[in-house]
């Protein structure tokens, strides 16, 4: 299944709307750099039960908490990530 | 795993070159390969030897450099894309009449053809965009 | 098996150059006989629009790569149905000689059964 990579923030691109259309049952989201802000408020309803994950370090470097249900990953993990899943798309406009 | 990166992003306009070379990094400590880094569009600013970041801020190209030799790295700058945007080698210079070269040491010049061979030779490609 | 690869184009022409340079890459890939396969989504659905003059803002037709496209084996071409509807475009307004232009209902699916996507 595919691995998304998101790395712009929602309140200022359609890059995670994009995404979302695009996405299957048993894809993955990651938000990387600016894509973290999605963290701060709701989180669409249309991804509640897919795997989302964040890089910790982005995360850390905005301030932003990380909410529950998101998995904050170091950057094994994200390696680990893309070897677990194929295609990798990125969403960066 | 074999992985190739497409960098479309200038180091420092963005986080994302910085984001690519982390992930280099952090697959090569985990023993998989990169096959080629592939910097295209505004990627190729990756490779400009005249970038002179301050002392307090990370110097994107010297760590790319620093990888390279490390790992005897493949990094290929996106010849086409290059001359639009002026990152020159010699040899381009001075086909071209230009008055200087400017492409760092570690990376080459070389056709779209090299992202076309990535694709074919490695188990995943990730891209960095902007 | 061979890996099947699909370029992802998205961005709306001229505006930005990542456009032109995705195309670019595509026909490069096919020259060497390794076309990947293409899906428009987003505003890259805009990029197939009939009667583009760029002449008049001093830059090449983006149509001249999509027309060469058949010429190196590529006659299909994917569209996401979503994103004409969305824009209000219809497949009127976009007609490639020589390529035919698929619409496609489930983009997650379609990227799902690749094994490489080239996102541009």
């Amino acid at each position: 299944m595919t691995l998304h990579i998101v790395s712009k923030s929602p309140y200022s691109s359609k890059a995670l709307a994009d995404c979302l259309g695009a996405f299957a049952e048993g894809d993955a989201l990651l938000l990387i750099e600016d894509g973290i802000y999605a963290l701060s408020g709701r989180m669409p309803e249309s991804i509640a039960a897919s795997p989302v994950y964040c890089l910790q370090a982005d995360a850390e470097a905005r301030g932003l908490p990380i909410p529950e249900k998101i998995e904050a990953i170091d950057d094994a993990r994200w390696v680990e990530l893309c070897t677990q899943h194929n295609p990798i798309v990125s969403w960066f406009k | 795993m074999k992985f190739s990166l497409a960098v479309y992003s200038a180091p420092h306009s963005s986080q994302s070159a910085a984001s690519a070379l982390r992930f280099a990094r952090a697959l090569l400590e985990q023993g998989h390969q990169l096959y080629r880094v592939f910097f295209y569009c505004d990627g190729v600013h990756n490779g400009s030897g005249l970038a002179a970041p301050p002392q307090d801020e990370v110097d994107l190209v010297g760590e790319w450099q620093s990888l390279q030799r490390e790992q005897q790295l493949d990094l290929v700058v996106c010849i086409a894309a290059a001359q639009r945007r002026g990152v020159l080698n010699e040899r381009e210079a001075q086909r071209l009449e230009k008055p200087a070269a400017n492409l760092a040491e570690g990376f080459e010049l070389a056709g779209l053809g090299q992202l076309a061979d990535a694709l074919v030779n490695s188990d995943r490609l990730v891209t960095f965009g902007d | 098996m061979a890996k099947r690869t699909l370029a992802l184009c998205r961005q709306a022409p001229y505006g930005s150059a990542l456009a032109r340079e995705g195309l670019e890459a595509v026909l490069a890939a096919a020259a060497m006989d390794r076309a990947p396969e293409l899906l428009f989504l987003c505003d890259g659905i805009f990029q197939l629009l009939d009667n583009q003059e760029p002449g008049a803002i001093d830059q090449k037709s983006l149509r001249r790569n999509l027309q060469a496209l058949p010429m190196f084996g590529v006659e299909t071409i994917h569209v996401c149905e979503r994103s004409l509807m969305e824009r209000g475009v219809d497949t009127g307004q976009i007609t490639i000689a020589g390529v035919d232009i698929q619409r496609v209902d489930d983009t997650g699916g379609f990227i799902a059964a690749f094994d490489t996507v080239l996102s541009f």
